[in-house]
């Protein structure tokens, strides 16, 4: 059971954005994907999501086709937590984080929901937010709990099917706190067994971190595999256009 | 109700009881004496009874369900927009249900006879000018981000401006007896009502509460924005679809039977989510219920103001809604 992308091409007004991009995602695996400004990271994610429908090539979610997925169920499969827009209304946190409870009801009875609720909002640690208006967090708060709603979307109770989470960016503009937070919960879920993929921006964090990653360029990929085989000063250096020097013995780049 | 929480689920009993209340106020009072009580108890004088049940009972009928209608698509549009200013008199959508209703009164009256009272035909064409314009606002904003607020209230101006022209020509060109249909429409108010008349249309407006009332979990979804919305499963055209035609037709007949009053559409929801909440579960049903009451006492004012004339309904709800929305306007920059 994968996620399997077949020769994705993507392009808008004859400006290609995507080209022949080919790649898997599996269970219990964390795939990063890194790149520079204007690669086509997000488009991609955006492209598996199904928000955007690719001029050629396939995505096979678990065997199926992403198309002949019905949405509700696409929702059930994979979750995504991306850059969000503000909420007009005055929402309790609470209520923001509910949004992810697939269930069509919301079963009181039983205390499974409240348990649910209680166990992701601690784990994320804003167990303390929840009355807040989420409209009164600071931008870093907001994240968490945009984090929190995407754990809560995955938990449903289809416990048989491959599951699959996205993350575009999830730590940026966070402390570091809440960045090895955020981290320590997708390593969690990864090794639960869901299939993780990630864009990253820092390039330390991404070596650390994956279990595979992608390095892309122009909508291409340049490198696909192991962080030691990506993290090669040559291909960097090339991709970025900037000298890079990996060190190998701390895990670390060094580029000024 | 499950998303609604037992405070919510209070103000919604509360609104129902103070609904109930204010409905036996306005049966009880009007130019002429004849009471609810009355009506239940005691023996009534033919002129009594008929003025009760054909001029007074459909009155208050309609108003309360006009009320209701303005107020839920305010509270609609605003969540498909995700705009809290919007308001079917501010950005148009009455003007489009007015233009729409007034085509087909100079119009359709070389086909049709009586046009001004046809109980299908006249709503009919009010809900797709309202249907018109909602989707082409809704075309017109899309991709403003932020600015779409302001963006919105501008392409109101236009469309109630070209409206306006609109039914400027058709006024023109009209002959007599159109002339008199256009001008006994445009008079509008709740007087006038009868059964005959409006029982069609309120069985189209309780139809369109059933179906969006059912979206209302969407809606909420959908103010994390249209992708996200997408992520979490929802079909975002499918929902569109659902609240731009519930709402047209909501919109639609209420213009088509009781011509433009302002402001309610902007007030009530506003009102429901400062006392309630947010959520489009409460929101709505609160909005119909407290937009029904707003509308039958200011219509009970109306009418009992300065007896046996009467005031028009839209002024009484405009005096208290344009600086209603001049407060909105200030609590939105604040913010």
């Amino acid at each position: 059971m994968t996620i399997e992308v077949n020769r994705i091409s993507y392009g808008i007004n004859n400006f290609s954005i995507l080209r022949d991009v080919s790649l898997e995602i599996k269970g219990g695996e964390i795939l990063s994907i890194i790149g520079p400004n204007g690669s086509g990271k997000s488009t991609l994610m955006k492209v598996l999501a199904g928000d955007i429908i690719p001029d050629s090539g396939s995505v096979i979610i678990n065997g199926k086709n992403l198309n002949d997925i019905e949405i509700s169920s696409r929702a059930i499969v994979r979750s995504m937590m991306s850059q969000t827009q503000n909420i007009v209304y005055d929402f309790d946190v609470r209520e923001i984080i509910e949004m992810g409870w697939l269930e069509s009801s919301i079963d009181q009875a039983n205390g499974h929901f409240e348990n649910t609720i209680k166990l992701i909002s601690n784990e994320c640690g804003i167990d303390h937010l929840l009355k807040r208006k989420f409209n009164s967090l600071s931008g870093g708060e907001q994240r968490m709990v945009h984090f929190a709603r995407t754990l809560l979307q995955s938990n449903g109770l289809q416990k048989n099917l491959q599951k699959y989470i996205f993350f575009d960016e999830p730590t940026a503009n966070l402390d570091i706190k809440r960045e090895l937070n955020i981290l320590n919960v997708i390593r969690k879920k990864a090794k639960e067994g869901y299939g993780i993929f990630v864009v990253l921006h820092d390039l330390n964090l991404a070596y650390n971190f994956s279990d595979r990653i992608i390095l892309i360029k122009d909508g291409k990929i340049s490198k696909m595999g192991d962080p030691n085989d990506v993290f090669d000063d040559e291909i960097l250096s090339e991709v970025y256009e900037v000298p890079v020097y990996f060190d190998k013995d701390i895990g670390r780049i060094k580029y000024y | 109700m499950k998303y609604v929480n037992s405070y919510q689920m209070f103000i919604v009993y509360s609104s129902i009881l103070i609904l109930l209340v204010v409905l036996g106020l306005a049966l009880s009072f009007g130019s002429y004496k004849v009471t609810f009580i009355d009506y239940l108890y005691s023996d009534m004088s033919k002129v009594q009874e008929s003025v009760f049940t054909k001029i007074r009972f459909p009155r208050v009928l309609l108003s309360a369900f006009v009320g209701a209608s303005l107020a839920t698509s305010g509270a609609c549009l605003q969540g498909l927009f995700r705009n809290p200013l919007a308001d079917p008199g501010l950005i148009g959508v009455s003007a489009g249900a007015a233009l729409g209703a007034t085509s087909f009164i100079v119009l359709g009256s070389n086909f049709i006879q009586g046009s001004v009272t046809n109980p299908y035909l006249l709503p009919l064409s009010s809900i797709c000018g309202s249907a018109f314009v909602i989707s082409a606002l809704f075309f017109i904003t899309r991709g403003f981000g932020k600015e779409g607020i302001t963006y919105l209230l501008l392409a109101g101006i236009a469309v109630n401006a070209f409206s306006g022209v609109g039914i400027g020509i058709l006024t023109y060109i009209s002959d007599d007896s159109e002339l008199r249909g256009l001008t006994f429409w445009t008079m509008g108010s709740f007087g006038g009502a009868t059964i005959s008349m409006i029982g069609p249309a309120l069985l189209f407006i309780i139809f369109s509460f059933i179906w969006i009332i059912k979206e209302a979990r969407k809606l909420d979804i959908l103010q994390l924005g249209e992708s996200e919305a997408y992520r979490l499963g929802i079909d975002i055209k499918k929902l569109r679809f659902s609240v731009i035609v519930s709402s047209a037709i909501i919109v639609g007949i209420s213009v088509s039977l009781s011509g433009m009053i302002g402001f309610v559409g902007l007030v009530v929801p506003h009102l429901a989510r400062i006392l309630g909440g947010v959520n489009h579960s409460f929101l709505l049903p609160s909005s119909a219920l407290m937009g029904a009451i707003l509308m039958v006492l200011a219509d009970l004012f109306a009418r009992t103001m300065i007896k046996p004339a009467e005031l028009p309904v839209g002024l009484i709800t405009s005096a208290i809604g344009s600086p209603f929305f001049l407060w909105l306007i200030f609590r939105i920059r604040k913010s």
